[in-house]
């Protein structure tokens, strides 16, 4: 089996909650907030994920959105999917529809 | 119950105006999310992991109609139309904006409700026994107590930035119903030689991280001497409990590392100096408050079992299932109390519906005198029903699917949000709770597997109780994958004890497979009258493991 | 540091002295427990106020019999978060019935101010140019209290009785 790619490899997107309202949102390409993460801009490499941050970093400083970090995500797929467990449940919601 | 006067009513308006002055500082960037967050938490705000989230508190889990048609509307107004009842009588809200939480705490204030410490190293609501009041086996009415509790914790100078958080339980019956051996304090009520009631003061227990059985500090507290008391606990805590690991800083840390004796000691000097001062209570302000909780109008009604009632026992086969399983006895003749069960099998556990709660309301107003109780197992109680008039709520909860009959039994399942909601999750709760209850959906089994308290966590934190369940489940994080550990033993009652692990974590499919295997382990091995805890004290893990890992 | 006093921003006279540093004389300087301590029969010939700083992780149980002889006492709060002081105030307003002035210092906020003042504190090491202003307002946050501290003896409580009492009448 081949090995998975490592985390740190993959391509990112940035993922943050919306200060006024609490919603979950991804930076876009044109340095705003969606909630949908089909919106998200994706960092292919380290270098590009660094600045999509910084400039994520600037917009919490700003009062815009709370606590941002970089998550990896699946590219080949459509939307992006998050690798971790977690953030597939904060992109897509709770899995607790009853049975 | 308890009605606010003037003076409660505006320390509440005051605090939802202060609260509205830090959001809006914070949304106009005047406070960081570092400054803000310990004042957003101190009123039960959390940034979790879908939204902002709004604990209320209930306090000691008494509730009138009115407030439970408020709660209601938040939930339409401010969430998606549903609540969720914890496991620390609160209810919380899981889609609330900042923005808008101001106002949603003004509409609580209009009916006398909250979120204050409901959050933070403070002491938290206090909870107590559901059926306060109502039961039959009560010594004294506890609610009097938690209420004074209530007024003395909220906004104390001295203990709003403890170690970390602390909870306070008390109980007035002796079969213990609020777990107060597993509190930071837990306070259970009971008479001395002389017939006079106190307090048996428990120190140090808690569940979490580090579980440990609460010991006791002092066998017997007069009344009058109760917030002098706590106050000396408080501020032996405040001042020696660990600062330097937050894992390590709740009270059982410190009971634990000095011991319950220097503990003891140190708690009675500092109460020395301070009992006979201005915390000794009045009795008269006592027995003001106590008259908030004096019983309500019951009519004068023949002891034994109402012909109504046991007529339907009877003929309908379906409300007697639900009878036995959801009514317990009540200390009026003619009543008795009904448990509402809000864990219908593939439900989230102690979610309700505005719509339900809408109807719980108005079945409270025309059968049980306005009053709702919220319990730590995450249902709700009618506390005085008449019993004529139970095959008449049994119908009425039915319409809202509100009349699962399953109160103590297996699919009657403690769970935390998980991670489906909560940002400190490792694993998700409510899916394992919600697939476990199908698989004892079937009545006749359930009834006849008996008591048995299922509790699960989706993290170390153990909002779930897994510790003190009879099958306590605990979700980790193994390199990115659910698992999840199981023990078995636990209780939570007056004999409470921890859950021993069973042995190697399992796939979030194994466990509802384990759990089957357990309850047949049991079902096959019990002896006459046993329910699943008996049998396990009597026999230990080693069955029970063999029948879980045979399969594997 | 500004201090904030009696509500008022004001000039601090008090000197800080690190724990080895020689001591002005005649100037009132706020030494550390330690050197307290050390020193104490030194320090009790000084014609000069004495003020004293001490660490939030001492008992204090064993400290109160001597309060009276400082002038000022130093409390910290090395992290808001941490709320040892807030009992060292009370036992020595409280217990050893310290009157002089009672300071808070480190991580001194907004949010707290109410806290530290209804626990006896009266002076605040506040770097804001607005520090008056937002004291007046944390004050006037609440109108009542439940709880019988050092600044807020008109409890909740006690508003009740008196209540009652006129209402017999």
């Amino acid at each position: 089996m081949a090995k998975a790619p490592k985390l740190n490899d993959r391509p990112h997107v940035v993922t943050a909650n919306h200060l006024s309202t609490g919603d979950v949102v991804y930076l876009t390409a044109q340095n705003e907030w969606s909630r949908a993460i089909a919106d998200a801009v994706i960092a292919p490499n380290a270098e590009a994920a660094a600045a999509y941050l910084a400039e994520a970093e600037e917009q919490a400083r700003r009062n815009i959105v709370v606590a941002p970090y970089l998550i990896p995500v699946d590219t080949q797929v459509s939307p992006p999917n998050p690798i971790q467990f977690r953030e597939r449940i904060r992109a897509f919601g709770p899995t607790t529809e009853a049975a | 119950m308890y009605k606010y006067d003037q003076l409660d009513q505006t320390i509440v308006e005051e605090r939802v105006a202060q609260f509205r002055d830090q959001v809006a500082r914070r949304i106009a960037g005047e406070l960081s999310e570092d400054e803000f967050k310990p004042l957003r938490l101190q009123n039960g705000l959390y940034l979790q992991l879908h939204a902002y989230m709004l604990r209320v508190a209930i306090p000691y889990g008494v509730l009138s109609s009115r407030q439970l048609r408020q709660l209601a509307h938040i939930a339409c107004r401010y969430d998606r139309g549903w609540g969720h009842f914890t496991t620390r009588q609160n209810i919380q809200f899981n889609w609330i904006k900042l923005e808008e939480a101001p106002d949603a705490l003004a509409d609580l204030a209009k009916v006398q409700m909250h979120a204050i410490q409901t959050s933070g190293n403070c002491i938290r609501n206090t909870t107590t026994d559901q059926f306060a009041g109502a039961a039959a086996d009560e010594i004294e009415d506890p609610r009097v107590w938690c209420e004074i509790i209530r007024q003395w914790s909220t906004f104390h100078p001295e203990f709003s930035f403890l170690p970390r958080k602390f909870k306070i339980a008390v109980t007035g019956s002796p079969n213990d119903r609020a777990a107060v051996r597993v509190h930071d304090i837990g306070l259970r009520m009971h008479k001395n030689a002389r017939g006079e009631v106190g307090f048996e003061v428990i120190v140090g227990g808690g569940l979490g991280r580090t579980p440990f059985i609460g010991k006791t500090i002092r066998d017997f507290l007069p009344k009058q001497h109760l917030l002098s008391y706590l106050e000396a606990i408080l501020r032996v805590y405040n001042q020696f409990g660990r600062r330097d690991n937050m894992y390590k800083a709740r009270i059982k840390v410190l009971v634990h590392e000095i011991g319950i004796e220097a503990m003891r000691e140190k708690v009675e000097a500092e109460w020395q100096a301070i009992k006979d001062g201005a915390l000794q209570l009045p009795q008269d302000l006592v027995d003001q408050i106590a008259a908030h909780f004096a019983p309500p109008p019951f009519e004068t009604l023949p002891a034994g079992i109402a012909p109504e009632y046991a007529q339907a026992f009877r003929t309908d086969f379906e409300f007697g299932l639900w009878a036995r399983r959801n009514t317990a006895k009540h200390k009026q003749p003619g009543y008795a109390i009904v448990t509402i069960s809000l864990k219908k099998e593939g439900e989230a556990p102690g979610d309700a519906s505005a719509e339900q709660m809408q109807a719980v309301a108005d079945i409270a107003d025309r059968y049980s005198f306005g009053e709702i109780r919220v319990t730590h197992e995450q249902n709700l109680v009618l506390p005085h029903v008449k019993q004529a008039d139970l095959p008449a709520v049994w119908r009425a909860l039915k319409a809202y699917d509100l009349a699962t009959p399953n109160v103590g039994l297996a699919s009657d399942i403690i769970a935390c949000p998980g991670l489906d909601y909560c940002a400190l999750a490792n694993a998700r709760s409510i899916p394992v709770a919600q697939q476990i209850a199908l698989r004892f959906k079937n009545w006749e089994r359930a009834h006849d597997i008996g008591e048995l308290k299922i509790k699960i966590s989706g993290c170390i934190n153990a909002c779930g109780h897994h510790h003190v369940g009879h099958i306590g489940i605990l979700g980790v994080d193994k390199a990115g994958e659910e698992y999840y550990q199981v023990t078995l033993g636990g209780s939570a009652d007056q004999n409470a004890s921890l859950g021993d692990l069973i042995g190697p974590g399992l796939d979030a499919r194994q466990v509802v497979d384990a759990i089957d295997a357990i309850v047949e382990t049991y079902l096959r091995i019990r002896q006459k009258d046993e329910i699943f805890l008996d049998t396990y004290r009597r026999v230990g893990l080693k069955p029970f493991k063999e029948a879980v890992y045979a399969a594997a | 540091m500004p201090l904030l006093k009696a509500g008022q921003i004001v000039d601090d006279p008090w000197i800080r002295v690190a724990e080895d540093a020689a001591l002005p004389d005649d100037q009132p300087v706020l030494i550390t427990h330690a050197r307290w301590e050390a020193e104490k029969e030194a320090l009790s010939q000084r014609n000069a106020p004495l003020g004293i700083i001490l660490p939030n992780s001492l008992d204090v149980l064993g400290f109160g019999a001597e309060a009276g002889r400082f002038s000022v006492i130093v409390l910290s709060f090395p992290k808001f978060s941490d709320g040892r002081a807030y009992s060292q105030a009370r036992l020595l307003r409280e217990r050893f019935g310290y009157i002089g002035e009672l300071r808070a210092s480190g991580d001194v906020l907004r949010d707290q101010l109410l806290h530290m003042h209804r626990c006896g504190f009266d002076a605040f090491e506040i770097a804001r140019a607005d520090a008056a202003e937002i004291f007046a307002k944390a004050l006037a946050a609440y109108s009542a209290y439940y709880q019988p501290t050092g600044s807020s003896p008109q409890t909740v409580w006690a508003q009740r009785l008196r209540q009652r009492q006129e209402a017999a009448q």
